[in-house]
């Protein structure tokens, strides 16, 4: 039920960008562009409010699009990591 | 760690004899400087590797211990490890299950498991302090008891029970392999019954040697103090025990001995009292070897001390070039630089030859190709070497003009503070620099030193050449604009010279051209009779195709200001060249358009001629400052005398109202705070009038005036502080009130209420104050400079710990930013890529800047839509979404031609390439100097009050530092909530949601409250409060009436709470308590609410923070909620969110104190402190604490039980980053460091 709760307050706030979970394949192209395990990527937690609404798993990857003040728009990645 | 077997096999000799030398001077055999020990003495041959002191390492010895003690780096493992495994079969006492399950985390089975890794030892721990019974042997357990700091006392039924050292090991000895590596133990590298030591190892006499006094006696070092006790201890010990000594004899004794070892290893435990040399200085052992900023890690190892180096004082030189440093002529001749002999330079080299090592410029040494060196002074006669000198030679030669080296200032703050200059050599004792080049090394001639570095190798001076000219530092990598440029006297004479009205003949013209490096025909004369104006001879300098517009600062100040510095094709049509044209740290000046548009070096040149044209012009027209250009006329002194005395009366009649109780009230202070603040304000009009007045009798053509309003010096509240009045001194940002009883001195009486007796100085410094104001001027003078000092530690520390956590970031070749472990920070630098050093103000390239000029050039009809939109696509393909549409949009108004648009759009996209970040660059540090540096110019005042003093925050560097700390909850937590729907405009509506997050509890809505101590609590509701919070009894009943310990009966504002059962006075008490904190409504921890209106909205700003429960509160604008708690709003909103508050927390803290500096910087350190998902601390316990490298943590802060540790785990060290390899004595992997070569030995290995 507390997971339900979050799912509609989390996503609209102004500070919370887009989170999105990522395909196999996508996951793996940004790993081989990046030439790196998946352990060196930023990392973010399970539990993390953001993504709890999302169904992910540990050893998902997540695709965040950024607005930036100094690009307009970013692209980050994050590898979902148990607490 | 050393077993006791590798301890013995490493030793050469047992020590046994207390004594070190006999009376013979010999060291004795078995004693602790035993021969086979090492050498010491120069000739002295080691008895056990039969080298001399040079070749010879030192051994260790041994004393075989006669009871076992604790080692007490290793002592809290200890502890852990006898919370966590049976007492009888030493097992962890943890179920297996539990134990598989956790192993397999710990094998890596998944990826995904990094942080849970970590977590294993703990959640052991954890689990297994709570069993009471051994899981796997069912003997029951017993409570433990660790007496600090070496004592361990098992409490079982039949009473307590010392543990000692002996039988800790036995248990220890049986704890399996898989065990120990489940809590993070390499058994291989470290057995925990290791722990208790048997044989000590006694280091060799080179790391504890003795010295030599003059009056011939031997001193020893501290650790052989303490060895000594040691073995004299254990002889003891061992021949009681032979001898049959009572057990507690024996006891004391061990204890004893334990006491010696701890110290030994640590003389700061504390729970013991500290060894002391007989002379009462506390003995230094390995800890204190090891630990802090004079310790080995980060005193010796991470310190290096370096050749080719000399300090001097420094003194300014206005003749010099900007790049130029005046090395004096005695430094010149004792720094050498090196010079290969080729037939290009035999004549010359011969000539310095020579001269030798006494005459300059002379040859100190020659290195011979068979590597013979040859000291010049012990040559007589040098005229024949000179002759024997053949190519491939190697001079070292003294400094010479032209020669590049390397100069700095400390604190080295930023990069800047070490720029390469090339030498002058001038007579003289000091160092001579261009006043210009002050702001970057932040230097003044006060006395301050400088420390010069001659680099002496080729590849040194290339890098130095390349990388660290002055010109190649104009432009500050903090926000992209100049950091260097004109100051002082230049402003004053750029000014002088091109106002309206400087003529200067032809001769004159022609001298300063000529001084400036002009080397053209005269332009035609711009003024009658042939004369020439200054604004002519400030163009000469000026690119011939330069264009530009903007205010200068002197305009700004007294004509209000409009765009009157016009430059058409290199000619300064109008305005005047002052501090905003020329100036240091002002961007978008005509100095920063010089830079940007045609590069470092022609700004460089440009800045030299200017300045020293205005220096001469200054220098001839003569511009001083005196007590005479403070001289007010009669009538303005009278004005400023009653305008004082106005205000002063003013004051008097603020304080008859404050006292008849008709004083206006401001919200949110009580009447007494509202008298100080009517107060304070009319006395700061008071000294703002006096300013005022004497600031305009003063004429244009006063010098005070003039370098006020160029910027040259000074403002115009210094003026009038000179020749007005001085104002209000205050003290922590108030009025001097305390000090003695009711009074600030005793020179006035009790409750003197006059603002003379509380700090008001009427006088101004050209009258001189009165002992009493000099008094009062004193103690704010105090407070200034305790500040400064405060601040300085502080900033300092920030610094140091922003660079240790930042200093192995650097941009890789896939410019993704990256720690040398290949952990992402960012995927792409700044989210652009651009290197802010290399952008203009921050941005790739300003297209409106290459518009401008080449629309003077551009010629045809303007291009159509079509073909804009087509010029846009076709070059900026490359660029960043925000980019791309800024070009468009500048693109599609600007009107020029298809060729011209074709022009902006190429040298917009070489711009755009040139301005990315390189490969290797530094990108940690510079963001660490960039965030770091602005702190030594912070405010150290912790609070401000935002709007009308009903909220204040914390800002300047304690919230910069409190946000690097990542702290749980800031010292002023505030929201900012923004509304949605009615709430949003109507104010009834904004306030009744506010009542729902202003936190009203019960003791908010009591007149009185009233109980027996025994059987019942009386609350008596206060209606009028009930009113304004918008409560009625009923809610309180609802709050309360979950509480089951009493009943409530309800007699309208009347409540009586009867307890349930009769009870002790503080049970009621408690009740009373815990009744009076429940909150009936609101958000709890939100302690006040203001409403502001915001954008046409309704915002309510609170006091306190609570954002998970704000957002459940209806009528609130759920996406624009804030706060100024980050931990929370991680907590809350997820690592992201936190990203981008840590973001936006951090830009306003600095933009609030004037600080520019570039996004990218706040973003890379934002980016780091979320990178693992959670946040981290920039210092010890976090992203500085969880470097990977063993030596770097070591050398930032908890050396020796981070290195204890280290051992334990058996954790390697991979020289990757920048502290462990300078502590190595290797290159450190950082910019030009980065490149390495590797090799593939066999194509067969792949795969």
């Amino acid at each position: 039920m507390a997971a339900k709760k979050q799912r509609i307050l989390v996503p609209d706030h102004d500070y919370v960008p887009k989170h999105e979970i990522m395909s196999k394949n996508e996951a793996e192209e940004v790993l081989e562009r990046y030439h790196c395990n998946p352990t060196e990527l930023p990392l973010i937690l399970v539990d993390d409010p953001a993504i709890v609404g999302l169904g992910v798993k540990p050893g998902d990857m997540i695709r965040i699009t950024r607005a930036s003040s100094t690009a307009g728009q970013s692209t980050y990645y994050r590898y979902v990591v148990e607490v | 760690m050393w077993s006791p077997t590798e301890t013995r096999r490493y030793s050469v000799a047992e020590i046994t004899a207390p004594e070190t030398y006999d009376e013979d001077g010999l060291p004795v055999q078995g004693g602790l400087m035993d021969g086979r020990l090492g050498t010491l003495e120069a000739g002295q041959k080691c008895l056990t590797c039969g080298n001399t002191a040079a070749r010879c390492p030192g051994h260790f010895g041994h004393i075989e211990l006669a009871e076992p003690v604790l080692h007490i780096a290793f002592i809290d493992n200890i502890h852990k490890l006898l919370l966590g495994t049976c007492r009888s079969c030493s097992r962890l006492r943890v179920p297996q299950d539990d134990l598989d399950r956790l192993s397999k985390v710990r094998r890596r089975e998944a990826a995904y498991t990094v942080i849970s890794q970590k977590r294993v030892p703990e959640q052991i721990l954890e689990k297994a302090k709570k069993s009471k019974d051994c899981p796997h042997c069912g003997k029951p357990q017993y409570e433990l008891i660790f007496t600090k700091p070496t004592i361990f006392i098992e409490k079982d039924d039949t009473g307590e029970h010392r543990l000692l050292p002996i039988t800790i090991r036995e248990r220890f000895s049986q704890i399996t392999d898989t065990d120990l590596e489940l809590l993070g133990y390499d058994p291989a590298t470290a057995r925990p019954e290791w722990f208790v030591l048997q044989a000590l190892p006694v280091p060799p006499v080179t790391v504890r040697p003795s010295i030599i006094l003059e009056t011939g006696i031997r001193s020893e070092d501290d650790l052989t103090h303490k060895m000594v006790d040691i073995i004299r201890v254990n002889q003891r010990l061992k021949e009681s025990k032979e001898a049959g000594t009572p057990p507690l004899i024996v006891q004391d004794l061990v204890d004893l001995l334990q006491y010696h070892t701890t110290t030994y290893f640590d003389n700061e435990v504390s729970g013991i009292p500290q060894a002391h040399h007989r002379s009462g200085r506390p003995l230094k052992t390995l800890t204190q070897r090891l630990k802090g900023k004079e310790g080995r890690f980060r005193g010796s190892l991470s310190g290096k001390r370096v050749d080719f180096s000399s300090r001097t004082v420094i003194s300014p030189d206005p003749n010099l070039d900007l790049s130029e440093v005046g090395v004096p002529e005695s430094v010149a001749m004792k720094l050498t630089m090196p010079e290969i002999v080729t037939e290009w330079n035999v004549e010359r080299m011969r000539d310095l030859v020579v001269n030798g090592p006494d005459l300059y410029p002379g040859v100190n040494y020659i290195v011979r190709p068979d590597g013979v060196k040859i000291r010049l002074d012990f040559v007589e006669d040098r005229s024949t070497i000179a002759k024997t000198l053949e190519m491939g030679y190697l001079i070292e030669r003294h400094l010479l003009d032209g020669d590049i080296v390397m100069f700095n200032r400390q604190p080295s703050l930023h990069q800047m503070s070490i720029m390469a200059h090339y030498v002058k050599v001038l007579p003289g004792k000091t160092f001579r620099l261009h006043p210009s080049v002050c702001p970057p090394y932040n230097a003044d001639f006060d006395g301050d030193e400088m420390n010069l570095h001659v680099p002496q190798s080729e590849e040194a001076r290339a890098e130095a050449i390349l990388l660290m000219r002055v010109q190649d530092q104009l432009i500050s990598p903090r926000y992209g604009g100049p950091i260097i440029g004109g100051l002082r006297d230049f402003i004053t004479g750029s000014f002088l010279l091109t106002r309206d009205g400087t003529v200067l003949s032809r001769e004159e013209f022609s001298n300063l051209a000529m001084l400036g490096g002009y080397g053209g025909s005269l332009p035609a004369p711009g003024a009658p009779g042939g004369a020439f104006t200054g604004k002519q001879l400030f163009s000469l300098f000026l690119p011939k195709d330069f264009n530009y517009v903007i205010t200068s600062k002197w305009s700004k100040g007294t004509r209000g200001g409009e765009k009157d510095v016009v430059i058409k094709n290199g000619e300064l049509i109008s305005g005047v060249i002052d501090k905003s044209s020329i100036g240091a740290e002002e961007p978008e000046s005509v100095l920063h358009r010089i830079a940007k548009d045609y590069g470092n070096a022609p700004a460089k040149r440009f800045l030299n001629s200017v300045l020293i044209i205005a220096k001469q012009f200054i220098t001839h027209y003569g511009f001083s400052y005196g007590y005479a250009d403070l001289e007010l006329p009669e009538r303005a002194r009278g004005e400023i005398f009653d305008g004082i005395q106005g205000s002063y009366d003013t004051v008097y009649d603020l304080m008859s109202q404050y006292k008849r109780g008709d004083l206006k009230l401001t919200r949110g202070l009580s009447p007494a705070e509202a008298l100080e603040a009517h107060i304070v304000n009319e006395l700061s009009k008071a000294r703002d009038a006096a300013g005022g007045i004497a600031d305009s009798s003063l004429g244009h053509t006063n010098a005070g005036k003039i370098m006020a309003s160029t910027g040259a010096r000074g403002s115009a509240l210094n003026i009038g502080q000179m020749a007005g009045s001085l104002g209000q001194q205050s003290r922590r940002g108030q009025r001097l009130l305390r000090g003695y009883s009711n009074r600030a001195l005793p020179h006035f009486r009790e409750n003197d209420d006059d603002p003379s007796a509380h700090g008001f100085v009427k006088s101004n410094y050209r009258d001189g104050l009165s002992a009493l104001e000099f008094f009062f001027h004193a103690m704010a003078g105090r407070e200034g400079l305790v500040d400064t000092a405060v601040r300085t530690q502080q900033s300092g520390y920030m610094q140091r710990r922003l660079i240790n956590a930042l200093e192995h970031i650097r941009l890789e070749y896939d410019n993704t930013v990256r720690d040398p472990h290949g952990h992402i920070i960012q995927f792409l630098y700044g989210e652009d890529g651009i290197d802010v050093a290399k952008s203009d103000h921050g941005e790739a390239f300003n297209v409106h800047r290459l518009i401008e000029s080449q629309r003077i050039v551009d010629s045809g009809r303007a291009a159509s839509a079509a073909d804009v939109a087509a010029i846009a696509e076709k070059y900026t393909g490359s660029f960043n979404p925000r980019l791309r549409s800024t070009v468009a949009e500048a693109l599609g108004g600007c009107g020029l031609s298809r060729g011209g648009l074709e022009k902006v759009g190429r040298k917009g996209l070489d711009l755009y390439d040139k301005a990315k970040v390189e490969p290797g660059q530094a990108v940690g540090i510079v963001t660490a100097q960039s965030i770091g540096e602005p702190g030594t110019q912070m405010t150290l005042r912790t609070f401000h009050f935002a709007g009308i003093r009903e909220r204040n925050v914390t800002l300047g560097l304690p919230r910069l530092i409190e946000l690097v700390d990542a702290r749980k909850k800031p010292v002023t937590p505030t929201m900012d909530i923004h509304l949605e729907g009615e709430a949003a405009s109507s104010r009834e509506a904004a306030i009744e949601v506010a009542l729902d997050v202003l936190q009203t509890s019960v003791s908010d809505l009591l007149a009185s409250s009233d109980t027996d101590y025994s059987t019942h609590i009386t609350l008596e509701l206060d209606p009028r409060a009930m009113g304004d919070r918008g409560c009625a009894a009923g809610d309180v009943v609802d709050a309360l009436s979950s509480n089951k310990k009493f009943k409530i009966e309800e007699h309208g504002n009347l409540l009586v709470l009867r307890l349930a059962e009769e009870s002790e006075t503080s049970a009621v008490i408690a009740v009373r308590n815990k009744v009076h904190g429940t909150t009936v409504r609101g958000v709890p921890d939100i302690e006040r609410v203001t409403l502001v209106q915001k954008d046409g909205g309704w915002v309510i700003q609170t006091t306190g923070s609570n954002l998970s429960k704000v957002l459940a509160v209806r009528g609130i604008d759920r996406s624009r909620v804030e706060t100024n708690n980050v931990s929370e709003i991680a907590g809350t909103l997820g690592i992201e969110a936190a990203r981008n508050a840590l973001i936006r927390q951090l830009h306003t803290t600095l933009a609030d104190q004037g600080l520019e500096v570039d996004m990218r910087y706040i973003m890379l350190v934002a980016d780091l402190m979320c990178s693992r998902g959670y946040m981290q601390q920039i210092g010890r316990h976090g992203v500085a604490g969880t470097k990977d490298s063993v030596l770097a943590r070591a050398a930032f802060e908890i050396t020796v039980p981070t290195i204890a540790h280290a051992a334990l785990g058996g954790e390697i060290e991979k020289l990757k980053g920048v502290t462990e390899n300078v502590i190595v004595g290797n290159n450190i992997p950082i910019g030009s460091g980065t490149v390495d070569l590797y090799m593939q030995v066999s194509k067969k290995r792949q795969k």
